[in-house]
């Protein structure tokens, strides 16, 4: 039942740096259209999670199955893209290229290397970046170089490029830490949207409660690489964050 | 322990000492050396005071008569077309190599990696020989032609160029490289989407800066027969005739004005 239900099948998901283990033999299962937000303290582990789901770093131990496939036997390229894509904070744009560039990154892994090269001189399937951007109301900067977007317009690239890969996973690395409130709740507003459409998974890591509450359907605390709690978003009480946050900062000291 | 100690302490002492004597030995060397220098007539040229004197003045004014203009035109012009050559065929060849070299077009299993060795190896050897050197070579193998300088000037700067390059694309930030790979990108693409854009304003300021110096190395080709601006400087040196040296020197350095007021413009066109 689960089984079939479940997108993500994690088994002692486990990843050192070194001496530093940044994850310890975690168990995750999430189930199609879940929206998980990831909380805890810088160094717990969140991004590295992430990473781990988006198949982009390997893992020391564990297994991970993703929509019922070991991720060692996703291809990487059209079928790994197929399942996860990843949002980061602005940083993973390239500021130089012009927006719709950006965007049409999310079909790189469907576009074989020819077609890629030919697109990045004159720009294929136009018509559904605009389509895109202007879902999320920025229609008018498709032309205009990234580097000169509003943090919150590069987020919104950075959907966009989503929207345009549509995976079954999104998974999103502090999407709206750099932002203001208001900023912050458009644009987890429009990714969980997006991700509603198809009955899309969604994880991100974020630090907000308030948005916690408001756009996510269950919390996993994760405090120096092992999960502290995993409840549905009723259950997050104030203490529990609290303690989550406050135990590390007596342990740094 | 305390042996060990003591020994090291020692042993400490006498490195001081040994630096000490060896800064002065070299420092010594260094004053006797001036000694070994003929100050006196033998290195300046007596009466060069006067020649310089009359190159000076030679300036003003340069040679200006339409027959001399027209000829340097026409020197400036095969210089400039030896120089542009020269720096396209780098170009191709040094982004070819510098891909290759930098790595970035897999993850580095070991054939990959020793292809990447290779390649920057053999941009090792291209650089380290100077192109005056690759010219004689050249003219030795073609005889006095343009391919000869053509190449000459491609060889080593595409060596230098894809040294650069493959250090740049590779010195990139991380972030973008990431958002495309989780978007599926193969390392060829994450290449032409990620690291060229990101690496381009640096890329081609740098080509234009050795551009510049391509043109001076089409110049000096003289040194081996080759036509050009060197070729007409030399000339002119050998009659003594200052003020068409100046006429040259003018339109060498127009060339390299012109090219530095070039990459301005195609830099502040790239936004950078
Ligand atoms: N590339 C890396 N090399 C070495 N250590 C790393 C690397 N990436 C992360 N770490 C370490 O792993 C731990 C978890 O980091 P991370 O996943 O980035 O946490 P978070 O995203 O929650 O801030 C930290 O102690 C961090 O220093
Ligand atoms: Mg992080």
């Amino acid at each position: 039942m689960t089984a079939a239900a479940s997108i993500i099948e994690g088994r002692g998901l486990a990843k050192s740096y070194g001496a530093i283990t940044a994850l310890s033999s975690l168990d995750l299962t999430v189930g199609r259209g879940e929206r998980v937000a990831l909380v805890g303290p810088s160094g717990s582990g969140k991004t590295t999670l992430l990473y781990i789901l988006a198949g982009l770093i390997p893992l020391d131990h564990g297994q991970l199955v993703l929509r019922s496939k070991p991720v060692a036997d996703l291809r990487p390229g059209k079928e790994l893209s197929e399942i996860v894509g990843l949002v980061q904070q602005q940083l993973d744009l390239v500021p130089q290229l012009p927006v719709i560039q950006n965007v049409l990154a999310g079909r790189l892994g469907q576009w074989g290397l020819l077609r890629s090269l030919a697109s990045m001189f004159s720009a294929h399937e136009r018509g559904e970046v605009v389509e895109a951007l202007s879902r999320l109301g920025i229609a008018d900067k498709i032309d205009e170089r990234t580097s000169q977007l509003s943090g919150g317009e590069q987020q919104r690239v950075a959907i966009a490029r989503l929207m345009l890969q549509a995976p079954r996973i999104i998974l999103a690395d502090e999407p709206v830490s750099s932002l203001d409130p208001a900023r912050a709740e458009e644009i987890l507003r429009l990714l969980t949207e997006v991700a509603a459409d198809s009955d899309r998974t969604i994880i991100a890591s974020l630090h907000a409660p308030e948005l916690i509450r408001k756009y996510f359907s269950r919390v996993i605390g994760l405090r120096e690489g092992k999960f502290q709690f995993d409840i549905p978003v009723q259950e997050l009480t104030t203490q529990r964050l609290d303690a989550l946050y406050d135990l590390d900062r007596r342990h740094q000291s | 322990m305390i042996w060990t100690g003591v020994t090291k302490a020692r042993g400490a002492a006498r490195f001081l000492e040994t630096r000490r004597l060896l800064t002065l030995v070299l420092a010594g060397a260094l004053v006797w050396s001036l000694t070994g220098v003929d100050w006196g007539g033998g290195i300046v040229h007596t009466g060069g005071g006067n020649a310089f004197k009359e190159f000076l003045t030679a300036l003003f004014p340069p040679e200006l008569s339409p027959g001399f203009l027209k000829l340097a035109i026409a020197a400036s012009w095969q210089t400039l077309v030896h120089a542009v050559a020269g720096i396209t065929l780098a170009l191709a060849i040094g982004l070819a190599l510098g891909v290759v070299a930098s790595g970035s077009l897999g993850h580095l299993g070991r054939s990959r990696l020793a292809i990447a060795v290779a390649a920057r190896f053999l941009l090792a050897i291209m650089r380290s020989i100077h192109e005056l050197v690759w010219a004689v070579l050249f003219v030795t193998a073609f005889g006095l032609s343009s391919l000869a300088v053509v190449l000459a000037i491609a060889i080593p700067y595409a060596g230098i160029l894809g040294r650069i390059y493959s250090e740049l694309l590779n010195d990139v930030p991380d972030g973008p490289l990431d958002g495309l790979r989780s978007s599926g990108a193969s390392p060829a693409k994450v290449l032409v989407y990620g690291r060229i854009p990101l690496a381009l304003t640096d890329m081609i300021g740098y080509s234009f800066y050795r551009f510049e110096c391509a043109i001076r190395a089409a110049a000096i080709m003289s040194f081996v027969g080759i036509r050009g601006l060197g070729y007409e400087i030399q000339l002119s040196l050998n009659d003594l005739l200052f003020s068409e040296v100046w006429t040259l020197l003018l339109f060498l350095v127009g060339l390299v004005l012109l090219v530095d007021y070039w990459s301005t413009r195609v830099r502040r066109s790239l936004g950078s």
